[in-house]
């Protein structure tokens, strides 16, 4: 039977204002795992609080909303423990790169192999519009009403810094971009991040007409294994660049804890000790 | 022949004392290995500065013919290596015990009533390699000497510790060792006890601390992730497992912070596996956001807290009961947890199998309360006869289940789903009897769900009415009201006199040392009856009413300033117990406990007072 995009749905309808561009990302979400043909139950979604974390309501899948900022190490378990299944990761600007920002470095490190979609308002919006660690400098918030004075955090330079192996942005009005670089991210080895611009319409810090314009995609001739070329296109702001801008292959943390087996496991033919073994190696 | 009335033929306690970096330990862990070769048991107690280098260190050992339930009180033999360690520890001393002093380091006091033996550790470390460091080895040949232990076995005990770092280090720790035993013979040193005698008759026997008893329960009860930080002291915990868990097909990850490292076995155990990770109080209170999601979406972890004293970083390297409100009622909002106190090194192994057997029944997270002092201990224990060990059918009920005990250990898994269930699958479908829910993992077909810390309706959606919120707290809560009804039914913790005034109730680490003080009393004529749960949260309320009946005091005992097991037996049972308490970062002794029941023995019965 073919599955259609009604499989990735949940029966809960999302509740977001009219508008939001958090709609036009989890449909591109669910087209991307619709052509990758991924059973449901073979997937795993974890995300984060706040109105794009609600993600994990949404979706047909094993999903998990936990609690601020802890996605990631939530979803690292979960991918630890089950490697076979894909695991999503979906979450906010607060909840990615404040609260839970220490998070990624790590996760980058070991690289483990699940796709984050990291979707920027550049506001907190559940709470009801205060500055997150995007809103540009100026901007008055309720929590800044004088206007904010830290400096914007450069999200993708940071990616590239802690080198995750699959760094790339979009923007949540180009579905067909966000889905194709959605199926990249999904069918890449290691850890992925899709960082979609979207706006909120309720607190507009970032406005959707504006947004369309400032972003272009990335020119074809564009080498994405080259990270001293993605950190200068990175930091391009006029245009600014959507599309894939890193790509890379190294060991996941799957492979790295499968050669750990092998190796401790050599002695005993590549088969697992029994417990009556460990115990015995300790009398 | 029973506990009480056994006279011992060999039963004595050994410090070994001296300044972090000087050896102390592995000394002392040498010679309990060599004593553990024989007939006896052995048990240690290990305090240590939590810098690497510099401050008072210490191990003390307990040999005994027989069954030893805690580290006794006062000190038989003190081996000190320099001024500190003798200050520290003197007033330990038994009268007419000995001390082996170095007497370039120490300055004694002459008017004791004690035996005297120089040795020159230091300066004979010095002549025979040049250095200082081997001077623990040359105290451990001394202590071979005074106790006749084979030197063969001890030996082979330096061969291995030493034999990686290649055959020169060896040779010179053996002529180490012999210079100890060399100034032992001249030093004439009185001989007691003697160790001579290995044995195989002990072979179902092995030397085990705490920590490493829970990973190996964690091990046995098939617990095939890890995810932890260190922390002092329950790195030993987190280290052993990640030795273990490639050999046996598990997997172990270091993460960035104790949040992380909960938040990973929330996942893990989201995903379909028994999931432990260790800490100590620092990381608990780290964890307490997560832990309470755990309790929300109703997944099974284990959480051990190997207790240290507190409050901030406070006393890293030493003991302390402290965390235990934090265990129970720690967090916001209202959590149901079980929380499991092992009361010995050997218990540390079985409890550990029993809080996996809970979380996955129970569907919620366990915590595990040890602290450094059984952590770091070492005891002989028997070895768990895991040849018989069986999984119990998902049909098995709960209460059916036994507790994990050398004669039976039955594992448990969570009760997956079955294929009736799955039709209109709700996770969170309200049991009315147990409020146990079936679970399903990750790749079954049609077991899809939402698990959502948000308050949520019986097929997991997010739900805030008020009918939603009472019934699911109902539910929640129902599982901690099911497990107290087993409680009732899993054989009794208490024992002792059932014909006395007098009750005593300890938990955790502290068991032996109050049996003992109990022994004490009991041969003075004073009757008590001691409860121990393993379980502290919940109690089988029955039982333990059962317990304190015709009693007219009860005194609780417990490590920390603020009496909080008291409080909750207080705040449970309306009873006012008299409280013992210690918060010295070290254990209490059985003397120290046995000195509060005569106290209590006096309140309690007038005529004890004209017979003691
Ligand atoms: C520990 C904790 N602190 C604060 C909050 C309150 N809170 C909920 S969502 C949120 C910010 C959400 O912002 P963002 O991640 O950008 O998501 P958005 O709502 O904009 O999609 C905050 C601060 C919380 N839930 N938990
Ligand atoms: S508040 Fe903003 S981010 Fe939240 S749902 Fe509304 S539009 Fe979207």
């Amino acid at each position: 039977m073919k599955r259609t995009l009604q499989d990735y749905k949940s029966d809960i309808k999302p509740v977001w204002c009219p508008g939001c561009g958090d709609y036009g990302v989890l449909a591109a979400l669910q087209k991307a795992l619709l052509a990758l043909e991924i059973p449901p139950e073979d997937i795993i979604t974890v995300s984060g609080i706040g109105c794009s974390g609600r993600f994990s309501h949404f979706l047909n899948s094993y999903s998990f909303h936990g609690t601020h900022g802890r996605a990631l190490p939530t979803a690292v378990g979960a991918k630890t423990a089950k490697p076979d299944c894909t695991v999503l990761v979906a979450g906010g600007d607060g909840d990615g790169l404040g609260i839970g920002g220490g998070h990624i470095s790590p996760v980058a490190r070991k690289n483990v192999d699940l796709t984050y979609i990291l979707i920027d308002n550049r506001v907190y919006g559940l709470t009801k519009g205060q500055a997150s660690p995007t809103t540009p400098i100026g901007t008055k918030t309720k929590t800044s009403p004088l206007g904010v004075y830290e400096s914007t955090l450069d999200v993708l330079p940071v990616f590239l810094a802690y080198d995750v192996s699959f760094i790339a942005r979009s923007i949540s009005t180009n579905m067909k971009q966000m889905t194709e670089i959605m199926q990249a991210a999904i069918t890449h080895k290691g850890m992925s991040i899709v960082y979609i611009m979207s706006p909120c319409v309720t607190f507009p810090v970032l406005k959707s007409k504006e947004m369309k314009e400032m972003y272009q995609p990335l020119p074809d001739s564009y080498d994405p294994t080259n990270k001293m070329m993605a950190f200068e296109m990175a930091y391009k702001s006029g245009p600014m660049y959507s599309g894939i801008f890193y790509q890379i292959s190294k060991p996941t943390l799957d492979e790295q804890l499968d050669s750990d087996f092998e190796k401790a496991t050599r002695n005993n033919k590549s088969k697992p000790y029994s417990v009556e073994e460990v115990l015995n190696g300790f009398a | 022949m029973n506990d009480i009335n056994y006279r011992s033929k060999l039963d004595f306690i050994i410090r070994v004392g001296g300044e972090g970096g000087d050896g102390v330990i592995s000394c002392g862990e040498l010679f309990a290995s060599a004593a553990a070769r024989t007939e006896n048991h052995v048990f240690t107690y290990i305090t240590y500065p939590a810098e690497i280098r510099g401050g008072f260190s210490m191990i003390q050992i307990r040999v005994r013919d027989w069954t030893i339930y805690s580290m006794g009180s006062k000190v038989d033999y003190l081996i000190v290596f320099n001024q500190e360690a003798y200050d520290h520890t003197i007033h330990d001393l038994k009268p007419g015990g000995v001390v082996i002093y170095d007497p370039d380091h120490v300055q004694i006091q002459k008017d004791l009533e004690a035996k005297f033996y120089p040795i020159p550790l230091t300066k004979l470390a010095v002549d025979l390699t040049g250095g200082v460091l081997g001077k623990n080895v040359v105290a451990l040949g001394a202590l071979g000497e005074l106790f006749q232990v084979n030197k063969k076995g001890l030996h082979k005990l330096l061969k291995d510790r030493y034999g990686q770092k290649g055959d020169v280090v060896v040779e010179k720790n053996l002529k180490l060792l012999e210079a100890g035993y060399s100034a032992g013979k001249k030093n004439k040193l009185e001989k007691k006890f003697h160790l001579k005698t290995e044995t195989d008759s002990k072979h179902n026997f092995m030397m085990l601390s705490g920590n490493e008893a829970v990973a190996l329960g964690a091990i046995a009860a098939g617990c095939r992730f890890v995810a932890g930080y260190p922390i002092t002291p329950a790195t030993p915990i987190f280290e052993t497992l990640t030795k273990l868990m490639p050999k046996v097909g598990g997997r172990a990850i270091q993460v960035e912070d104790e949040i992380a490292a909960i938040s990973a076995i929330i996942g893990a155990s989201f995903a379909g596996e028994k999931t432990i990770t260790p800490t100590s109080g620092p990381g608990l209170q780290l964890m307490g956001e997560q832990l309470n999601l755990a309790s929300m979406v109703e997944l099974p972890i284990v959480i051990v807290d190997v207790q240290r004293g507190g409050p901030s970083t406070g006393l890293p390297t030493k003991t302390e009961q402290s965390d235990l409100k934090y265990a129970i009622y720690g967090t916001f909002g209202e959590s149901p947890r079980i929380i499991i106190a092992p009361s010995s090194v050997e218990d540390c192994f079985y409890q550990t199998i029993r809080a996996f057997n809970l979380a996955e029944r129970f569907q919620m997270p366990v915590i595990i309360l040890t602290d450094q002092s059984i952590g770091y201990r070492k005891a002989t224990v028997q070895i768990p006869d895991v040849s018989n060990m069986v999984a119990v059918k998902r049909e098995q009920k709960s209460g059916k289940i036994v507790v994990p005990t050398a004669g039976r250990i039955e594992i448990a898994s969570r009760a997956i789903a079955n294929s009736a269930e799955l039709v209109d699958y709700k996770r969170f479908l309200d049991n009315a009897k147990t409020g146990i829910s079936p679970i399903t993992i990750p790749g079954m077909a049609g077991g899809q769900y939402l698990a959502t810390g948000l308050e949520h309706t019986e097929d997991g959606k997010a739900n805030y009415t008020p009918e939603v919120h009472k019934q699911m707290t109902r539910k929640r809560f129902r599982k901690l009201t099911r497990l107290s009804a087993i409680l009732e039914k899993n054989p009794k913790e208490y024992y002792g006199s059932t014909k006395t005034k007098i009750g005593i109730i300890g938990w955790g680490s502290t068991e032996g040392a109050i049996r003992e003080a109990r022994y004490i009393a009991e041969k003075k004529g004073i009757k008590i009856r001691q409860l121990h749960p393993k379980v502290i949260s919940p109690l089988p309320e029955t039982k333990i009413r059962h317990f304190l009946m015709g009693l007219k005091q009860v005194i609780v005992v417990e490590e920390n300033y603020t009496g909080q097991f008291a409080h909750f037996i207080k705040a449970k049972f309306g009873v006012v117990p008299i409280e013992i308490h210690k918060y010295e970062g070290i254990p209490i002794t059985p003397q120290e406990i046995y000195a509060g029941i005569l106290k209590v023995a006096r309140i309690v019965d007038e005529e004890n007072i004209t017979r003691l």
